[in-house]
């Protein structure tokens, strides 16, 4: 009990370092660019293999419930809705953190374990600036760019197994789509990604940075990272519904 | 090669990898008091955190429904909402997900580990099959918990969509059960035991297969742990949607 104490209060420390070190000079440009662009391409095929999916199946159940009330024009007002708001910010988040929180912190965790950050330390060189911070960053950025690329996919699976397989009209659903969406919902997934990458970054980072005990470690790093990050953001996401969408608001 | 060779050559690897675990599980007594050891790890593994996660979503469910149905005046239809979402597709692929993050990755890093310290080669030299030995108990072991732990999920999810229905939402606590009731059959629960049961064998296979040929060195298990999580959570995306189709469309 105490140790979980002492390490929440770790992480704790080591998140402040880092939130620090991002909004104080001096920024590694060129790494941050180089992982954001690394991690866009890396992230990109499976979000969009897994939002479209989704979005074919809400589709799919959708329709049957709309039909019991003729109501078929309201599907992809719902598509949409549920695409923008909640199924494209949380799954991308979690391919997100499946792929890109657990590469990072596998590469953190072999330079970890071979040393090598304790070697940019004897040089004087920040490790948290020159290999955490850039991370974070190109996470925390790409994840609401990779939200926007899941939601256009999940609308397009919803359009396939809507009008293509199941025949409905292709007018009604592009007439209808943007109906219930409001720029709200655009930007409450914005904030809600945000959120989620901040999350992921961090956890990704402190579980690489800390990893011991050679190749087992990293292993142990990435299944932790995953873990707890996809617990964490699951969790910060009903409050933020709750607050960005939900009963109060 | 190109990628596209090599993404065929990997494919072509995972075909023979199966091939030769199918004949080493059927050629072989059964290791039963592994699968227990096996199915007791990975169920108990698990199961905090898909209690917390399928918590959340149960309440981020009822949230949502009522918000996307406020606008239509369908406050009525939260229950049959949650109850469709939450039983038929929500649960099986939260815990297909969940699971490769926990369950899933740990495989694929012991196995990895046991790879590069030539553990299995090890196996092989005292003439024990290393598939037989190290994926069969984990496959059965898996196919034994993973239809419970949804069971146990799709409770806990409308456990707390009705709990946040009454007290956040002010909904009526019967009638969103009876809406549940109304939308939802013993078949659903069937269909989603049938939906875990083939998420278990591709989280396992492909956990197991990225372990098994696991490149070398610590970055490798990283690399190695990383793939096996995000390859089993888009098949199981993707395969979802077409047992969809097939179970209710």
């Amino acid at each position: 009990m105490i140790t979980r104490l002492a390490t929440l209060g770790r992480f704790g420390t080591f998140s402040a370092q880092v939130m620090w070190r991002t909004v104080t000079p001096y920024w590694e440009v060129d790494a941050t660019a180089t992982h954001l662009w690394a991690l866009w391409w890396r992230c990109l095929l499976p979000v969009l293999a897994t939002t479209t999916p989704l979005g074919m199946v809400m589709a799919l159940q959708g329709l049957q419930i709309f039909d019991l009330y003729g109501a078929q024009r309201l599907l992809s007002p719902l598509v949409s809705v549920a695409t923008f708001r909640e199924l494209s910010p949380v799954l991308a988040s979690v391919l997100v953190a499946a792929q890109g929180g657990s590469s990072f912190a596998a590469e953190l965790g072999a330079m970890k374990i071979s040393e090598e950050l304790d070697a940019t330390e004897v040089m004087a060189i920040d490790p948290i600036r020159v290999h955490v911070v850039p991370r974070f960053l190109a996470i925390l950025i790409a994840c609401p760019l990779l939200n926007l690329a899941g939601s256009l996919g999940g609308i397009f699976g919803g359009f396939v197994s809507a009008v293509v397989l199941k025949g409905e009209t292709a007018g009604i659903y592009w007439a209808n789509l943007w109906q219930m969406t409001r720029v709200s919902d655009l930007f409450g997934g914005f904030v809600k990604t945000l959120a989620f990458g901040a999350i992921i970054g961090l956890v990704a980072c402190w579980f690489g940075t800390e990893a011991k005990g050679g190749a087992p470690g990293v292993g142990r790093a990435v299944n932790d990272t995953v873990v707890y990050a996809c617990t964490a953001f699951i969790v910060v996401n009903y409050f933020l519904t709750s607050a960005l969408f939900g009963a109060i608001g | 090669m190109s990628a596209i060779t090599r993404f065929l050559a990997r494919v072509g690897a995972f075909g023979l990898f199966v091939a030769a675990f199918a004949r080493a599980t059927v050629t072989h007594r059964p290791p039963v008091e592994r699968t227990f050891e096996e199915a007791y790890r990975i169920g108990v593994q698990s199961l905090p955190i898909l209690i917390i996660v399928n918590i959340f979503v149960g309440t981020n469910l009822a949230v949502q429904g009522n918000n996307a149905f406020e606008q239509l005046g369908g406050q009525s239809m939260v229950g049959t909402f949650v109850a469709l979402a939450g039983v038929r597709e929500m649960a099986p692929i939260m815990v297909a997900s969940m699971v490769a993050a926990k369950a899933g990755t740990e495989m694929a890093s012991q196995i990895a580990v046991m790879r590069i310290q030539e553990q299995i080669d090890a196996l092989e030299v005292m003439a024990i099959n290393p598939l037989w030995f190290l994926v069969t108990p984990r496959l059965l072991g898996i196919l034994l918990v993973l239809p419970g732990l949804t069971m146990i999920s799709v409770a806990l999810m409308l456990a707390s969509a009705w709990f946040v229905a009454i007290v956040q939402l002010g909904l009526n606590g019967s009638d969103f059960l009876a809406q549940c009731a109304e939308i939802t059959h013993g078949a659903d629960l069937v269909y989603g035991a049938i939906k875990a049961f083939v998420f278990a064998i591709i989280i396992c296979l492909v956990s197991c297969f990225f372990g098994y040929t696991s490149p070398k060195g610590p970055a490798g298990v990283g690399r190695a742990t990383n793939a096996a999580v995000v390859v089993s959570a888009v098949v199981c995306a993707i395969l979802n949607y077409l047992m969809s189709e097939l179970l209710y469309g």
